[in-house]
Protein backbone atom coordinates (compact mmCIF):
# COMPACT_ATOMS: atom_id res chain seq x y z
CA UNK A 1 0.00 0.00 0.00
CA UNK A 2 1.00 3.04 -0.80
CA UNK A 3 2.37 5.78 2.13
CA UNK A 4 0.06 8.71 1.17
CA UNK A 5 -2.76 5.92 1.32
CA UNK A 6 -1.77 4.94 4.99
CA UNK A 7 -1.40 8.33 5.75
CA UNK A 8 -4.88 9.52 4.52
CA UNK A 9 -6.47 6.15 6.35
CA UNK A 10 -4.72 7.06 9.34
CA UNK A 11 -5.89 10.70 9.23
CA UNK A 12 -10.05 9.44 9.41
CA UNK A 13 -9.02 6.86 11.68
CA UNK A 14 -7.93 9.40 13.89
CA UNK A 15 -10.98 11.69 13.28
CA UNK A 16 -13.52 8.63 13.48
CA UNK A 17 -11.50 8.11 17.24
CA UNK A 18 -11.64 11.63 18.70
CA UNK A 19 -15.61 11.87 17.28
CA UNK A 20 -16.00 8.58 19.25
CA UNK A 21 -13.93 9.59 22.41
CA UNK A 22 -15.97 12.67 22.32
CA UNK A 23 -19.53 11.08 22.57
CA UNK A 24 -18.19 8.35 24.56
CA UNK A 25 -16.79 11.05 26.70
CA UNK A 26 -20.01 13.07 27.18
CA UNK A 27 -22.32 9.75 27.95
CA UNK A 28 -20.08 8.75 30.48
CA UNK A 29 -21.91 11.51 32.62
CA UNK A 30 -25.30 10.24 32.39
CA UNK A 31 -24.19 6.34 32.39
CA UNK A 32 -22.93 4.33 34.83
CA UNK A 33 -20.41 3.71 36.53
CA UNK A 34 -19.30 7.50 37.88
CA UNK A 35 -16.24 7.75 38.91
CA UNK A 36 -17.37 10.93 41.17
CA UNK A 37 -13.62 10.70 43.24
CA UNK A 38 -11.73 11.59 40.08
CA UNK A 39 -14.23 14.65 38.73
CA UNK A 40 -13.21 15.85 42.24
CA UNK A 41 -9.63 15.53 42.12
CA UNK A 42 -10.32 16.90 38.39
CA UNK A 43 -11.80 19.71 39.71
CA UNK A 44 -9.37 20.53 42.26
CA UNK A 45 -6.83 19.90 39.72
CA UNK A 46 -8.40 22.15 37.10
CA UNK A 47 -9.76 24.83 38.31
CA UNK A 48 -8.27 25.75 42.17
CA UNK A 49 -5.03 25.41 40.49
CA UNK A 50 -5.87 27.26 37.71
CA UNK A 51 -7.34 29.79 39.88
CA UNK A 52 -4.27 32.36 40.70
CA UNK A 53 -3.17 32.74 37.12
CA UNK A 54 -6.66 33.37 35.82
CA UNK A 55 -6.91 35.95 38.22
CA UNK A 56 -3.52 37.71 37.94
CA UNK A 57 -3.63 37.72 33.88
CA UNK A 58 -7.75 38.56 34.24
CA UNK A 59 -7.01 41.88 36.23
CA UNK A 60 -3.79 42.80 33.79
CA UNK A 61 -5.51 42.61 31.06
CA UNK A 62 -8.65 44.76 32.51
CA UNK A 63 -6.19 47.30 33.37
CA UNK A 64 -4.63 47.40 29.71
CA UNK A 65 -7.86 47.35 27.90
CA UNK A 66 -9.28 50.31 30.48
CA UNK A 67 -6.06 51.87 30.10
CA UNK A 68 -6.11 51.55 25.66
CA UNK A 69 -9.38 53.20 25.33
CA UNK A 70 -8.89 55.83 28.33
CA UNK A 71 -6.02 56.81 26.13
CA UNK A 72 -8.24 57.16 22.57
CA UNK A 73 -11.58 57.75 24.18
CA UNK A 74 -10.09 60.84 26.50
CA UNK A 75 -8.81 62.63 22.97
CA UNK A 76 -12.09 62.06 21.08
CA UNK A 77 -14.27 63.11 24.68
CA UNK A 78 -15.71 59.96 24.71
CA UNK A 79 -13.97 58.95 28.14
CA UNK A 80 -17.69 57.98 29.60
CA UNK A 81 -17.67 55.36 27.41
CA UNK A 82 -14.62 53.26 28.59
CA UNK A 83 -16.97 51.45 30.96
CA UNK A 84 -19.17 50.62 28.59
CA UNK A 85 -16.43 49.30 26.03
CA UNK A 86 -14.55 47.47 28.98
CA UNK A 87 -17.58 45.50 30.12
CA UNK A 88 -18.89 44.33 26.61
CA UNK A 89 -15.57 43.35 25.23
CA UNK A 90 -14.38 41.60 28.61
CA UNK A 91 -18.07 39.80 28.95
CA UNK A 92 -18.85 38.84 25.25
CA UNK A 93 -15.39 37.99 24.04
CA UNK A 94 -12.13 38.76 25.90
CA UNK A 95 -12.94 37.27 29.22
CA UNK A 96 -13.82 33.72 27.82
CA UNK A 97 -11.12 33.59 25.24
CA UNK A 98 -8.74 34.57 26.97
CA UNK A 99 -9.89 32.38 30.19
CA UNK A 100 -10.16 29.30 27.63
CA UNK A 101 -6.39 29.89 26.11
CA UNK A 102 -4.94 29.71 30.02
CA UNK A 103 -7.07 26.92 30.82
CA UNK A 104 -6.12 25.47 27.92
CA UNK A 105 -2.38 26.16 28.46
CA UNK A 106 -2.33 24.95 31.59
CA UNK A 107 -4.65 22.13 32.11
CA UNK A 108 -4.67 20.81 28.38
CA UNK A 109 -1.23 20.45 28.61
CA UNK A 110 -0.78 18.64 31.54
CA UNK A 111 -4.22 16.37 31.11
CA UNK A 112 -2.30 14.67 27.76
CA UNK A 113 1.16 14.70 29.61
CA UNK A 114 -0.84 12.60 32.57
CA UNK A 115 -2.39 10.34 30.56
CA UNK A 116 0.38 9.99 27.38
CA UNK A 117 2.40 8.68 30.85
CA UNK A 118 -0.67 6.56 31.31
CA UNK A 119 -0.35 4.90 28.15
CA UNK A 120 3.63 4.08 27.79
CA UNK A 121 3.26 3.22 31.07
CA UNK A 122 1.09 0.36 30.06
CA UNK A 123 -1.88 1.87 32.86
CA UNK A 124 -4.21 2.11 30.68
CA UNK A 125 -3.88 -1.53 29.36
CA UNK A 126 -3.71 -2.35 32.91
CA UNK A 127 -7.63 -0.45 33.38
CA UNK A 128 -8.50 -2.64 30.56
CA UNK A 129 -7.63 -5.74 31.41
CA UNK A 130 -9.38 -4.65 34.89
CA UNK A 131 -12.52 -4.43 32.65
CA UNK A 132 -12.31 -0.90 33.24
CA UNK A 133 -13.26 1.17 30.22
CA UNK A 134 -10.37 4.29 30.48
CA UNK A 135 -13.00 6.93 28.77
CA UNK A 136 -15.13 6.51 31.56
CA UNK A 137 -12.70 6.53 34.33
CA UNK A 138 -10.24 8.65 32.40
CA UNK A 139 -11.81 10.83 29.97
CA UNK A 140 -15.53 11.86 31.71
CA UNK A 141 -14.18 13.01 34.87
CA UNK A 142 -11.63 15.58 32.69
CA UNK A 143 -14.64 16.60 30.37
CA UNK A 144 -17.00 16.65 33.74
CA UNK A 145 -14.52 18.65 35.56
CA UNK A 146 -13.61 21.39 32.82
CA UNK A 147 -17.48 22.03 31.83
CA UNK A 148 -17.69 23.17 35.93
CA UNK A 149 -14.45 24.57 36.14
CA UNK A 150 -13.66 26.94 33.28
CA UNK A 151 -17.48 28.43 33.27
CA UNK A 152 -16.77 29.07 36.76
CA UNK A 153 -13.16 30.43 36.33
CA UNK A 154 -14.44 32.76 33.26
CA UNK A 155 -17.11 34.24 35.98
CA UNK A 156 -14.57 35.15 38.04
CA UNK A 157 -12.30 36.47 35.57
CA UNK A 158 -14.23 38.48 33.82
CA UNK A 159 -15.20 40.13 37.58
CA UNK A 160 -11.41 40.73 38.08
CA UNK A 161 -10.84 42.58 34.69
CA UNK A 162 -13.93 44.58 34.92
CA UNK A 163 -12.36 45.59 38.69
CA UNK A 164 -9.46 46.39 36.70
CA UNK A 165 -10.60 48.24 34.45
CA UNK A 166 -12.47 50.29 37.17
CA UNK A 167 -9.63 50.87 39.00
CA UNK A 168 -7.90 52.56 35.91
CA UNK A 169 -10.73 54.10 35.07
CA UNK A 170 -11.21 56.17 38.32
CA UNK A 171 -7.44 56.03 39.63
CA UNK A 172 -5.72 57.02 36.40
CA UNK A 173 -8.34 58.24 33.86
CA UNK A 174 -10.05 60.39 36.45
CA UNK A 175 -13.40 59.00 35.28
CA UNK A 176 -16.24 58.91 38.14
CA UNK A 177 -16.88 55.49 39.73
CA UNK A 178 -20.61 55.62 39.70
CA UNK A 179 -20.70 56.11 35.65
CA UNK A 180 -18.06 53.04 35.20
CA UNK A 181 -20.40 50.80 37.44
CA UNK A 182 -23.64 52.44 35.52
CA UNK A 183 -22.24 51.36 32.35
CA UNK A 184 -21.36 48.03 33.36
CA UNK A 185 -24.85 47.67 34.99
CA UNK A 186 -25.88 48.65 30.99
CA UNK A 187 -23.92 45.43 29.54
CA UNK A 188 -24.90 43.10 32.10
CA UNK A 189 -28.29 42.38 29.91
CA UNK A 190 -30.06 39.07 28.97
CA UNK A 191 -27.78 39.05 25.11
CA UNK A 192 -24.58 39.94 26.40
CA UNK A 193 -24.49 37.36 29.56
CA UNK A 194 -25.79 34.57 27.80
CA UNK A 195 -23.33 35.36 24.74
CA UNK A 196 -20.70 35.04 27.30
CA UNK A 197 -21.90 32.09 29.12
CA UNK A 198 -22.41 29.63 26.24
CA UNK A 199 -18.71 30.36 25.08
CA UNK A 200 -16.94 28.54 28.17
CA UNK A 201 -18.90 25.40 27.79
CA UNK A 202 -18.20 24.74 24.25
CA UNK A 203 -14.25 25.85 24.96
CA UNK A 204 -14.49 23.67 27.98
CA UNK A 205 -15.56 20.19 26.44
CA UNK A 206 -12.87 20.79 23.56
CA UNK A 207 -10.15 21.57 25.50
CA UNK A 208 -11.50 18.41 27.53
CA UNK A 209 -11.85 16.50 23.91
CA UNK A 210 -9.26 17.42 22.34
CA UNK A 211 -6.09 17.21 25.61
CA UNK A 212 -7.78 13.93 26.17
CA UNK A 213 -7.30 12.12 23.01
CA UNK A 214 -3.81 13.53 22.30
CA UNK A 215 -2.96 11.82 25.30
CA UNK A 216 -4.84 8.43 25.19
CA UNK A 217 -3.42 8.32 21.78
CA UNK A 218 0.84 8.99 22.82
CA UNK A 219 3.24 6.67 21.03
CA UNK A 220 6.88 6.66 20.94
CA UNK A 221 8.65 7.34 24.34
CA UNK A 222 9.83 10.90 25.29
CA UNK A 223 9.19 12.29 22.35
CA UNK A 224 5.95 10.91 21.58
CA UNK A 225 5.06 12.32 25.20
CA UNK A 226 6.62 15.55 24.06
CA UNK A 227 4.54 15.62 21.02
CA UNK A 228 1.18 14.82 22.38
CA UNK A 229 1.05 17.64 24.74
CA UNK A 230 2.30 20.19 22.21
CA UNK A 231 -0.52 18.92 19.79
CA UNK A 232 -2.87 19.21 22.72
CA UNK A 233 -2.37 22.35 23.54
CA UNK A 234 -1.73 24.15 19.46
CA UNK A 235 -4.97 22.22 18.78
CA UNK A 236 -6.82 23.37 21.66
CA UNK A 237 -5.92 27.15 21.36
CA UNK A 238 -6.41 26.73 17.19
CA UNK A 239 -9.84 25.64 18.33
CA UNK A 240 -11.17 27.86 20.69
CA UNK A 241 -10.37 31.07 18.16
CA UNK A 242 -11.78 29.03 15.24
CA UNK A 243 -15.48 28.11 17.72
CA UNK A 244 -14.84 31.26 18.68
CA UNK A 245 -15.97 32.88 15.96
CA UNK A 246 -18.42 30.22 14.63
CA UNK A 247 -20.36 30.81 17.52
CA UNK A 248 -20.00 34.59 18.09
CA UNK A 249 -21.94 34.13 14.70
CA UNK A 250 -24.32 31.98 15.42
CA UNK A 251 -25.17 34.03 18.55
CA UNK A 252 -25.58 37.19 16.66
CA UNK A 253 -27.99 35.43 14.94
CA UNK A 254 -30.01 34.24 17.52
CA UNK A 255 -29.95 36.67 20.15
CA UNK A 256 -30.80 38.97 17.34
CA UNK A 257 -27.65 41.51 17.47
CA UNK A 258 -27.54 44.06 15.07
CA UNK A 259 -24.24 44.37 12.64
CA UNK B 1 -5.22 -22.92 25.42
CA UNK B 2 -3.49 -20.39 23.19
CA UNK B 3 -3.41 -20.53 19.69
CA UNK B 4 -2.04 -18.40 17.39
CA UNK B 5 -2.91 -19.26 13.69
CA UNK B 6 -1.07 -17.15 11.48
CA UNK B 7 -1.40 -13.84 13.05
CA UNK B 8 0.32 -10.93 11.62
CA UNK B 9 0.31 -7.18 13.15
CA UNK B 10 2.03 -4.12 12.14
CA UNK B 11 1.80 -0.38 13.82
CA UNK B 12 1.13 1.75 11.11
CA UNK B 13 3.28 1.09 8.35
CA UNK B 14 5.66 -0.86 10.84
CA UNK B 15 5.43 -4.62 10.66
CA UNK B 16 5.76 -6.46 13.84
CA UNK B 17 4.90 -9.78 13.55
CA UNK B 18 4.13 -12.09 10.42
CA UNK B 19 2.44 -14.73 10.19
CA UNK B 20 2.89 -16.23 13.73
CA UNK B 21 1.29 -19.68 14.31
CA UNK B 22 1.88 -21.78 17.85
CA UNK B 23 -0.20 -22.73 20.55
CA UNK B 24 0.43 -22.97 24.20
CA UNK B 25 -1.51 -25.27 26.93
CA UNK B 26 -2.63 -22.81 29.84
CA UNK B 27 -0.52 -25.00 32.33
CA UNK B 28 2.71 -24.74 30.50
CA UNK B 29 6.11 -22.60 31.22
CA UNK B 30 7.05 -20.64 28.38
CA UNK B 31 9.81 -17.94 27.83
CA UNK B 32 9.26 -15.76 24.72
CA UNK B 33 12.77 -14.55 24.09
CA UNK B 34 13.59 -12.07 21.67
CA UNK B 35 15.64 -8.73 21.30
CA UNK B 36 13.72 -4.63 22.00
CA UNK B 37 11.43 -4.33 19.37
CA UNK B 38 11.14 -7.42 17.91
CA UNK B 39 7.15 -8.23 18.91
CA UNK B 40 7.03 -9.78 22.52
CA UNK B 41 4.99 -7.38 24.61
CA UNK B 42 2.62 -6.74 21.42
CA UNK B 43 2.46 -10.59 21.32
CA UNK B 44 1.08 -10.74 25.14
CA UNK B 45 -1.36 -7.47 24.30
CA UNK B 46 -2.43 -10.05 21.74
CA UNK B 47 -3.34 -12.54 23.63
CA UNK B 48 -5.77 -10.21 26.06
CA UNK B 49 -7.43 -8.92 22.77
CA UNK B 50 -5.42 -5.21 23.99
CA UNK B 51 -4.82 -5.49 20.13
CA UNK B 52 -6.29 -7.05 17.09
CA UNK B 53 -4.32 -8.30 14.70
CA UNK B 54 -4.23 -7.60 10.86
CA UNK B 55 -4.74 -10.96 9.68
CA UNK B 56 -4.49 -14.72 11.50
CA UNK B 57 -6.93 -15.91 14.24
CA UNK B 58 -6.44 -15.69 18.01
CA UNK B 59 -8.13 -18.69 19.96
CA UNK B 60 -8.07 -18.49 23.83
CA UNK B 61 -10.13 -21.54 25.34
CA UNK B 62 -11.82 -22.42 22.51
CA UNK B 63 -12.97 -18.72 21.61
CA UNK B 64 -12.14 -16.78 18.53
CA UNK B 65 -10.88 -13.33 20.11
CA UNK B 66 -10.18 -12.05 16.99
CA UNK B 67 -13.04 -9.74 16.51
CA UNK B 68 -14.77 -9.64 19.77
CA UNK B 69 -15.77 -6.20 21.35
CA UNK B 70 -14.54 -4.59 24.44
CA UNK B 71 -17.24 -6.05 26.61
CA UNK B 72 -16.78 -9.53 25.11
CA UNK B 73 -12.98 -9.43 26.06
CA UNK B 74 -13.83 -8.70 29.92
CA UNK B 75 -14.70 -12.63 30.69
CA UNK B 76 -11.43 -13.64 28.29
CA UNK B 77 -9.33 -11.37 30.30
CA UNK B 78 -10.39 -12.88 33.37
CA UNK B 79 -8.54 -16.03 32.51
CA UNK B 80 -4.95 -14.28 32.67
CA UNK B 81 -3.29 -12.19 35.28
CA UNK B 82 -0.64 -9.54 33.83
CA UNK B 83 2.39 -7.78 35.22
CA UNK B 84 3.81 -5.61 32.82
CA UNK B 85 7.03 -4.35 32.74
CA UNK B 86 7.89 -2.29 35.38
CA UNK B 87 4.71 -2.93 36.95
CA UNK B 88 2.48 -0.16 35.79
CA UNK B 89 1.41 0.53 38.83
CA UNK B 90 -1.47 3.87 39.16
CA UNK B 91 0.61 6.36 40.27
CA UNK B 92 -2.48 8.38 41.70
CA UNK B 93 -2.80 5.94 43.96
CA UNK B 94 -1.02 4.25 46.90
CA UNK B 95 0.01 0.55 47.35
CA UNK B 96 -3.30 -0.37 49.06
CA UNK B 97 -5.63 1.03 46.83
CA UNK B 98 -3.84 -0.35 43.64
CA UNK B 99 -3.79 -3.81 45.27
CA UNK B 100 -7.45 -3.32 45.72
CA UNK B 101 -8.37 -1.67 42.19
CA UNK B 102 -9.52 -5.49 41.21
CA UNK B 103 -11.64 -6.10 44.51
CA UNK B 104 -13.01 -3.00 44.37
CA UNK B 105 -14.21 -2.50 40.27
CA UNK B 106 -15.47 -6.66 40.89
CA UNK B 107 -16.62 -7.62 44.13
CA UNK B 108 -18.57 -6.66 46.82
CA UNK B 109 -16.47 -6.42 49.58
CA UNK B 110 -16.71 -4.23 52.59
CA UNK B 111 -13.85 -1.68 53.34
CA UNK B 112 -12.63 -3.90 56.16
CA UNK B 113 -12.56 -7.01 53.97
CA UNK B 114 -10.89 -5.47 51.56
CA UNK B 115 -8.17 -3.77 53.52
CA UNK B 116 -7.82 -7.79 55.28
CA UNK B 117 -7.25 -9.16 51.70
CA UNK B 118 -4.80 -6.56 50.55
CA UNK B 119 -2.74 -6.89 53.76
CA UNK B 120 -2.71 -10.92 53.49
CA UNK B 121 -1.59 -10.49 49.77
CA UNK B 122 1.07 -7.82 50.53
CA UNK B 123 2.69 -9.87 53.86
CA UNK B 124 2.81 -13.38 51.22
CA UNK B 125 5.32 -10.47 49.26
CA UNK B 126 6.61 -9.10 52.47
CA UNK B 127 5.36 -6.03 51.61
CA UNK B 128 2.59 -5.18 54.66
CA UNK B 129 4.93 -2.09 55.56
CA UNK B 130 4.78 -0.39 52.08
CA UNK B 131 0.87 -0.45 52.24
CA UNK B 132 0.86 3.44 52.22
CA UNK B 133 3.81 4.29 50.12
CA UNK B 134 3.13 5.69 46.58
CA UNK B 135 4.43 4.10 44.08
CA UNK B 136 7.14 6.32 43.35
CA UNK B 137 8.39 5.62 46.48
CA UNK B 138 9.03 1.74 45.74
CA UNK B 139 12.05 0.21 44.26
CA UNK B 140 11.98 -2.08 40.70
CA UNK B 141 11.27 -5.00 42.93
CA UNK B 142 8.97 -4.01 45.16
CA UNK B 143 6.96 -2.48 42.11
CA UNK B 144 6.79 -5.87 40.24
CA UNK B 145 6.10 -7.55 43.66
CA UNK B 146 2.95 -5.38 44.17
CA UNK B 147 1.52 -5.75 40.43
CA UNK B 148 1.69 -9.28 40.54
CA UNK B 149 -0.21 -9.38 43.70
CA UNK B 150 -2.37 -6.45 42.35
CA UNK B 151 -3.01 -8.91 39.20
CA UNK B 152 -3.69 -11.81 41.57
CA UNK B 153 -6.45 -9.74 43.81
CA UNK B 154 -9.71 -9.81 42.12
CA UNK B 155 -8.72 -12.78 40.04
CA UNK B 156 -8.41 -16.63 40.22
CA UNK B 157 -6.28 -16.47 36.55
CA UNK B 158 -5.47 -19.80 34.55
CA UNK B 159 -2.36 -18.66 33.47
CA UNK B 160 0.15 -15.49 34.15
CA UNK B 161 1.69 -13.13 31.52
CA UNK B 162 5.07 -11.47 32.47
CA UNK B 163 6.83 -8.78 30.39
CA UNK B 164 9.89 -8.23 31.19
CA UNK B 165 9.44 -9.06 34.61
CA UNK B 166 12.72 -9.01 35.69
CA UNK B 167 14.19 -6.23 33.52
CA UNK B 168 16.07 -3.85 35.27
CA UNK B 169 16.44 -5.48 38.32
CA UNK B 170 19.32 -6.27 40.52
CA UNK B 171 20.34 -9.63 41.09
CA UNK B 172 19.00 -10.07 44.72
CA UNK B 173 15.38 -8.59 43.42
CA UNK B 174 15.38 -10.84 40.18
CA UNK B 175 15.85 -13.51 42.46
CA UNK B 176 12.67 -12.76 44.48
CA UNK B 177 10.51 -12.22 41.39
CA UNK B 178 11.83 -15.85 39.96
CA UNK B 179 10.86 -17.34 43.11
CA UNK B 180 7.65 -15.90 43.51
CA UNK B 181 6.83 -16.42 40.02
CA UNK B 182 7.70 -20.16 39.97
CA UNK B 183 5.75 -19.99 43.73
CA UNK B 184 2.93 -18.84 42.18
CA UNK B 185 2.89 -21.71 39.63
CA UNK B 186 2.83 -24.52 41.89
CA UNK B 187 -0.82 -25.23 41.67
CA UNK B 188 -0.48 -26.23 38.05
CA UNK B 189 -0.90 -22.96 36.92
CA UNK B 190 1.63 -21.98 33.38
CA UNK B 191 3.14 -18.70 32.48
CA UNK B 192 4.38 -16.91 29.07
CA UNK B 193 7.60 -15.02 30.73
CA UNK B 194 8.51 -12.17 27.75
CA UNK B 195 11.94 -11.16 28.08
CA UNK B 196 15.57 -10.91 26.65
CA UNK B 197 16.94 -12.29 29.86
CA UNK B 198 18.05 -15.92 29.08
CA UNK B 199 19.55 -16.61 32.83
CA UNK B 200 16.05 -16.05 34.04
CA UNK B 201 14.28 -17.36 31.42
CA UNK B 202 16.23 -20.80 31.64
CA UNK B 203 15.55 -20.62 35.40
CA UNK B 204 11.87 -20.65 34.94
CA UNK B 205 10.53 -22.04 31.60
CA UNK B 206 10.19 -25.44 30.05
CA UNK B 207 9.27 -24.03 26.64
CA UNK B 208 11.28 -21.31 24.73
CA UNK B 209 9.92 -19.66 21.81
CA UNK B 210 12.30 -16.77 20.19
CA UNK B 211 11.05 -13.93 18.33
CA UNK B 212 13.49 -12.33 15.39
CA UNK B 213 11.46 -9.33 13.39
CA UNK B 214 8.43 -10.76 13.96
CA UNK B 215 8.61 -14.23 13.01
CA UNK B 216 9.36 -16.95 15.48
CA UNK B 217 12.59 -18.84 14.27
CA UNK B 218 12.53 -21.33 17.21
CA UNK B 219 10.06 -22.96 19.56
CA UNK B 220 11.44 -25.78 21.62
CA UNK B 221 12.68 -27.16 24.88
CA UNK B 222 16.21 -26.21 27.14
CA UNK B 223 18.24 -28.91 25.42
CA UNK B 224 17.51 -27.87 22.04
CA UNK B 225 17.80 -24.02 22.76
CA UNK B 226 21.46 -24.74 24.13
CA UNK B 227 21.97 -26.30 20.64
CA UNK B 228 20.74 -24.01 18.76
CA UNK B 229 22.37 -23.28 15.81
CA UNK B 230 20.65 -20.00 15.38
CA UNK B 231 23.22 -17.00 14.99
CA UNK B 232 20.68 -14.95 17.34
CA UNK B 233 19.87 -17.48 19.50
CA UNK B 234 24.07 -17.86 20.37
CA UNK B 235 24.10 -14.68 21.10
CA UNK B 236 21.17 -14.44 24.00
CA UNK B 237 23.26 -17.44 25.41
CA UNK B 238 27.05 -15.76 25.66
CA UNK B 239 24.73 -13.97 28.89
CA UNK B 240 25.63 -17.20 30.52
CA UNK B 241 29.04 -17.39 29.85
CA UNK B 242 31.54 -15.86 32.39
CA UNK B 243 33.20 -13.20 30.83
CA UNK B 244 36.86 -14.39 31.25
CA UNK B 245 35.47 -17.48 29.10
CA UNK B 246 33.48 -15.51 26.60
CA UNK B 247 36.72 -12.88 25.70
CA UNK B 248 39.30 -16.44 25.10
CA UNK B 249 36.27 -18.03 22.77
Amino acid sequence: MKRETIHIKELISDLQDFYFLSVQGLLGLVKRPFYSKDVIEQMDYSGAGSFFIILLISLFIGMALSLQLSAELSAMGFKMYIGKIVGVSIIREIGPVLTALVYAGRVGSGVASELGSMVLGHQVDTLRVFGVDPVRKLVTPRVLGCLIMLPALTIIGDTVSIVGGYYIAVFVSHQSGSVYWSSIRDVLNFENVVSGSIKPFIFAYLIACISCYMGLSTKGGAVGLRRATTRAVVASFIMIIVSDFVLTRVLFYILGFSL
Amino acid sequence: MIVFDRVSFSYGMQQVLKDVSFSIPFNQKVAILGGSGDGKTTLLKLILGLLRPDSGRIIIAGEDITDKKEDELREIRTKFSIVFQEGALFDSLNVKENVAFGLREYTKMTEGEIDKKVRELLGEVGLEHAIELMPEELSGGMLRRVAIMRSLAAFDPKMFLYDEATTGLDPVNADIICKLILDLTKGGKGFIIVTHKVFDALRLAERFMFLKNGAIIFDGNRDQLMQSPFVEIQVFLKELTPPSEASSR
